[in-house]
């Protein structure tokens, strides 16, 4: 009973960042009953305090290796997720504090809702068991429903919600049936069991097959299965062919929302996605049966990164909001992201941790400069940006180096996430081959150029007679921190490598 | 095995101090006040400044021209993890040319006085540029090459952009496509190598190449070195720019304002055959070797289309642009012909032609100050009003156009030369029975063509400009100023000093170009 107990506490123990933002969700939501006031900073300065405290325990258990009541599985990889989860929800609960434009209503909602999509993704990539994968997702997912339609009188916000909740809906019903029938070949749904890692199912159902014998068993179910669960998870990090949801509910919610929708949920979406393939078919001891599925899995993924990339750069290219161009950039950006899952190794999973390392920094300041736009000048077009360029240098210029880090050009941080990418994507590779992907990642960088120097050609290069915006200093130190931040681990990039590499615990 | 020559005697913070000046430079003007134009001109001049004395006092004393080998070297791991170092280093390839970059940037100052909406940025993105450019020139690390390399792109792409003429956008974001896809490639044939070999460092790659250790797997029925050799090609071929990549140049010489125009054709377009004789050449020899009479046809090509182009103009401007687009192919030809005189000719001919094109668009700035419009039929008789303008400017057509006893004569002689000697495609059979006569044989008597061409146009345009019956309009134009003179001047007087004295230049490039004649012809 004793020894029951202390398992227990120390579940808790390594749950602690977990508890820690429940705890300040709570917290807010109790606060904002008791302040009743619809201005307040002081329910974001709660926000963020918790979120800080999560993001200290997480860094303080680097390096901790240990599971949660057999479900909850703590390690760098999933850290690394929950981390930069942490990071990215702090900068949207800023953005919420900074947003002009927000009516401030509900504003304890809001912040609630946006640290439940936080747990929810913190669970979603922290475990091995696809149950509770699926359970974070739904969570995650419907506090962003909410979140999406947060504007509850504006039709565009409304028809984003809308949106969201039927392909969401539909995705998260084509997921948990294709991991019902991985669990009708399998037995069990932990991942490490099927991946023959862990030899006694802890659920304890005790008719676990492994995925090697299911290979064997039932081929067309496991590929049925493999379809319909990556289906779910292309919803989640908006890939072809499920990304037509995304321009839209980008476009139509609030600013800070769509911030939280194309990084943190998205970032979370690629978590859950490489634990799942990355422990079924990288991990070195996967046996030769599931070794030579790999490979076809490898080439699936490698054609839903091409098309992905390239369909969003192409729509991109005719866009005249600025909202929808980054909306459709970060579906190309989802393509280059997968290049690395694609690539089927340690090297690739890696690089993907680092582009999406890279992408946090350059996105997060582009959506900045979208929100202080919008916020000055109420619209969203690129028009509404004419000849701003020399009246805000403290904003405009910070844009310019992240949209140079968007094309993938150096001494930027996009740069070097790229170089990971192509590594990946041309490295040996056992019967793989990905050079042609690799071009055509080289071929997308020079399409985006063209949307994105179209934003700085407006800023730029085009004259306007519209007054100098109305500056914004917590703003403008924001986009320069970031942007100085997109430099300097450009040319010194050594400890995001470190941090990539620490996420690879997931493979021994 | 020590390939840069890392003893004590040959280390040096030299080349970083000379490439970072520019962005203390930047720095400095930054922090200036926005309104004080004349203090931002100064400290921009003397950022400018400071480089060419360091350039010239490292070109005339501590580069050792009877060495072989990297000079000055700097050497430090970077990105550990990764393989990536900060290595830097200088030979007589690139010592000439650097000198030639800190010459040009510290003429560029004076000769943007006229440039329109002149602001403190527009300074700013010059120093980051001759940053970008100097960089090119020093780095002995692909990745720390290709970083420079693209850090020209922006600032670039901003003066034309900004300050450039109506169509400045278009220009600009063709330029921009261009060179970005090219670097594309170069990225792409730069990964493929690392990952071949496992090292970034030039010198490394170039011994490898020269052991044919490259391992690469052949990918639809091409071997992987000449996969390399046309990825890397193809990326210094846009920046040269070699037909059929050409047509960005022309407008973003058009829309460029005059000091743009002059590092553009003076140094950018150097950056595309230095890269070939840095990054590509010696690292795939036997593709090279391979495919030198088609780099042979494409410089013939540009040399007789870019003159015959450049014929047809009526804008200034866009005639000069083609005769670069003519007198770049002289480049190509000299280093496809694979003989010595060729190479010594086509790296000579990067230094001339960046001294002489750069004089014309000096030359063509100063007219298009006054008169506002290009067009060369509108003018003439403009040596009446404009002596000493005229004078000037007949200097620096006829270095252009290759006249005995001015630069781009000795260069273009010296390329001629050495591709009429080249045995490239030569059969034995055709040797046995004495027939000396093979493809560049051909291609160097078609180049005369283009040779008779460029005398046509240039002579044609002298013509128009400045004789004949003078435009009413015109007769109160002032002559040439002490300013544009001064910015004139030192490339002039460098015109006439490299027709008598060659060596001035060839002598610094002489054990290099030997060194690399010996990489490219024993892989043959």
């Amino acid at each position: 009973m004793f020894a029951l107990q202390d398992l227990h506490l120390q579940g808790l123990s390594l749950l602690s960042p977990e508890l820690t933002l429940v705890t300040t969700a709570l917290v807010v939501l109790m606060m904002d009953l008791i302040w009743k006031e619809r201005d307040s900073w002081r329910l974001g300065a709660i926000g963020l305090v918790g979120l800080g405290a999560a993001a200290l325990q997480l860094v303080s258990a680097h390096g901790t290796q240990g599971t949660a009541f057999g479900l909850v599985s703590i390690d760098n990889f999933g850290g690394f997720f929950k981390l930069f989860t942490s990071a990215a929800t702090g900068v949207c609960i800023v953005f919420v504090m900074l947003d002009r434009r927000e009516r401030r209503h509900r504003i304890g909602e809001y912040y609630f809702l946006l640290l439940s999509a936080a747990i929810g993704i913190f669970f979603m990539v922290g475990t091995y068991n696809l149950l509770l994968l699926v359970l974070g997702l739904e969570l995650a997912s419907l506090a962003s429903y909410s979140l999406a339609g947060f504007h509850k009188g504006e039709k565009r916000s409304a028809e984003a919600a809308m949106k969201y909740v039927v392909f969401g809906g539909l995705s998260a019903g084509v997921m948990v049936f294709g991991i019902s029938l991985l669990y009708a070949v399998t037995g069990t749904l932990d991942m490490r069991v099927m991946s023959g890692a862990l030899a006694i199912d802890p659920v304890g159902e005790g008719v676990a097959r492994s995925l090697a014998v299911a290979l064997e068993q039932s081929p067309g179910m496991v590929a049925l299965a493999m379809i319909l669960i990556l289906g779910g998870f292309s919803f989640k990090i908006s890939s072809a062919p499920f990304h037509f949801w995304a321009p839209d509910v980008y476009e139509g919610s609030p600013t800070p929302v769509t911030t939280f929708l194309a990084v943190a949920s998205k970032a979370g979406g690629f978590g859950a996605l490489m634990r799942f393939f990355g422990v079924l078919f990288v991990a070195p001891d996967v046996g030769e049966m599931v070794a030579a599925y790999r490979n076809e899995i490898g080439m699936v993924l490698a054609l839903v990164a091409a098309a992905t990339m390239t369909l969003g750069n192409l729509a991109a290219l005719r866009q005249t909001s600025l909202k929808r161009m980054l909306a459709y950039s970060s579906v190309a950006h989802a393509g280059y992201v997968l290049v690395g899952v694609a690539a089927m190794n340690q090297a690739g999973m890696e690089a993907s941790l680092f582009y999406l390392a890279a992408y946090y920094f350059m996105n997060l300041g582009a959506f900045g400069f979208l929100l202080y736009f919008s916020g000055v000048t109420g619209r969203e077009t690129l028009e509404s940006l004419r000849g701003m360029g020399p009246k805000a240098p403290m904003i405009t210029v910070p844009m310019v180096i992240f949209l140079v880090s968007l094309t993938g050009i150096p001494p930027m941080v996009g740069f070097t996430g790229k170089l990971q990418l192509l590594y990946a994507a041309m490295g040996p590779a056992e019967g793989l081959q990905l050079g042609w992907l690799a071009v055509c990642l080289g071929l997308n960088s020079v399409i985006s150029l063209y949307y994105y120097m179209r934003v700085v050609r407006v800023l730029f290069l085009e004259d306007s007679d519209e007054p100098r915006p109305e500056p914004q200093v917590p703003m403008a130190v924001f986009l320069c921190l970031m942007a100085f931040l997109t430099v300097w681990f450009g040319l010194f990039f050594t400890p995001l490598l470190d941090l990539a590499r620490s996420g690879m615990d997931l493979l021994t | 095995m020590d390939l840069l020559n890392l003893n004590p005697e040959n280390a040096s913070t030299l080349l970083s101090w000379l490439t970072f000046l520019p962005l203390i430079g930047m720095c400095v003007v930054l922090m200036l006040p926005a309104s004080n134009l004349r203090a931002i001109k100064i400290a921009t001049g003397l950022f400018t400044f400071i480089p060419l004395v360091l350039a010239t006092q490292m070109y005339f004393g501590t580069f050792d021209k009877t060495v072989s080998g990297y000079q000055m070297v700097q050497h430090f791991e970077w990105i550990k993890v990764l393989g990536i170092n900060y290595s830097v280093g200088v030979d007589g390839l690139s010592m000439p040319l650097l000198w030639l970059t800190t010459i040009l940037f510290f003429v560029a100052v004076p000769a943007s006085e006229t440039v329109p909406r002149l602001s403190k940025s527009y300074f700013v993105l010059l120093l980051l540029l001759e940053l970008g450019v100097l960089g090119v020139f020093v780095s002995l690390d692909f990745f720390l090459f290709y970083v420079y390399w693209e850090v020209m792109l922006l600032p670039m792409y901003f003066l034309i952009g900004i300050w450039g003429g109506p169509q400045r956008e278009y220009a600009a974001i063709k330029f921009f496509l261009y060179t970005l896809a090219g670097s594309v490639l170069m990225l792409i044939a730069v990964i493929a190598l690392r990952l071949d070999t496992g090292t970034f460092s030039i010198p490394e790659l170039v011994a490898i190449g020269k052991a044919g250790g490259f391992t690469g797997p052949a990918l639809l029925g091409m071997s992987f070195t000449t996969w390399v050799f046309w990825f890397l090609f193809i990326a210094f071929a846009i920046k040269i720019p070699a037909f059929p990549f050409h047509t960005w140049l022309p407008d973003a010489h058009v829309q460029a304002p005059t000091p743009i125009s002059v590092i553009l054709a003076g140094i950018l377009l150097k950056l595309g055959g230095y890269g070939l004789l840095r990054g590509c050449f010696p690292i795939v020899p036997d593709a090279f070797h391979h495919f030198a009479y088609v780099l042979g046809v494409l410089g013939v090509i540009a040399i007789v289309y870019g003159a015959y182009v450049a014929l047809g103009q009526t804008d200034f401007k866009k005639m000069v642009a083609y005769s670069s687009v003519s007198h770049m192919g002289f480049v190509l030809l000299g280093m496809a012909a694979l003989t010595e005189w060729g190479m010594n000719g086509a790296a000579l001919q990067m230094f001339t032609h960046g001294i002489s094109s750069a004089a014309c668009f000096l030359v063509v700035g100063v007219v298009y100050d006054r008169a506002h419009h290009r067009d060369l039929n509108a003018f003439g008789g403009l040596a009446q009003p404009m002596p000493r303008y005229w004078a000037l400017a007949t200097i620096a057509f006829f270095a252009s156009l290759g006249l005995p006893g001015m630069a781009g004569f000795v260069s273009e002689a010296l390329t001629m030369v050495g591709a009429f000697q080249s045995q490239v495609g030569w059969t034995d059979e055709a040797i046995a029975s004495g027939w000396m006569w093979g493809p560049f044989q051909w291609l160097t008597l078609i180049a005369t063509i283009g040779i008779v061409m460029t005398a046509a146009y240039i002579l044609w345009a002298l013509q128009r400009v400045f004789l004949g019956t003078l435009n009413e309009k015109y007769q109160d134009f002032k002559d040439i100023s002490a300013r544009e003179v001064f910015s004139l001047a030192p490339l002039l007087i460098l015109c006439i000093v490299l027709g008598i004295f060659p060596w001035f230049v060839l002598d610094w490039m002489e054990v290099s170009v030997a060194d690399l004649m010996q990489i490219l012809t024993f892989a043959g």
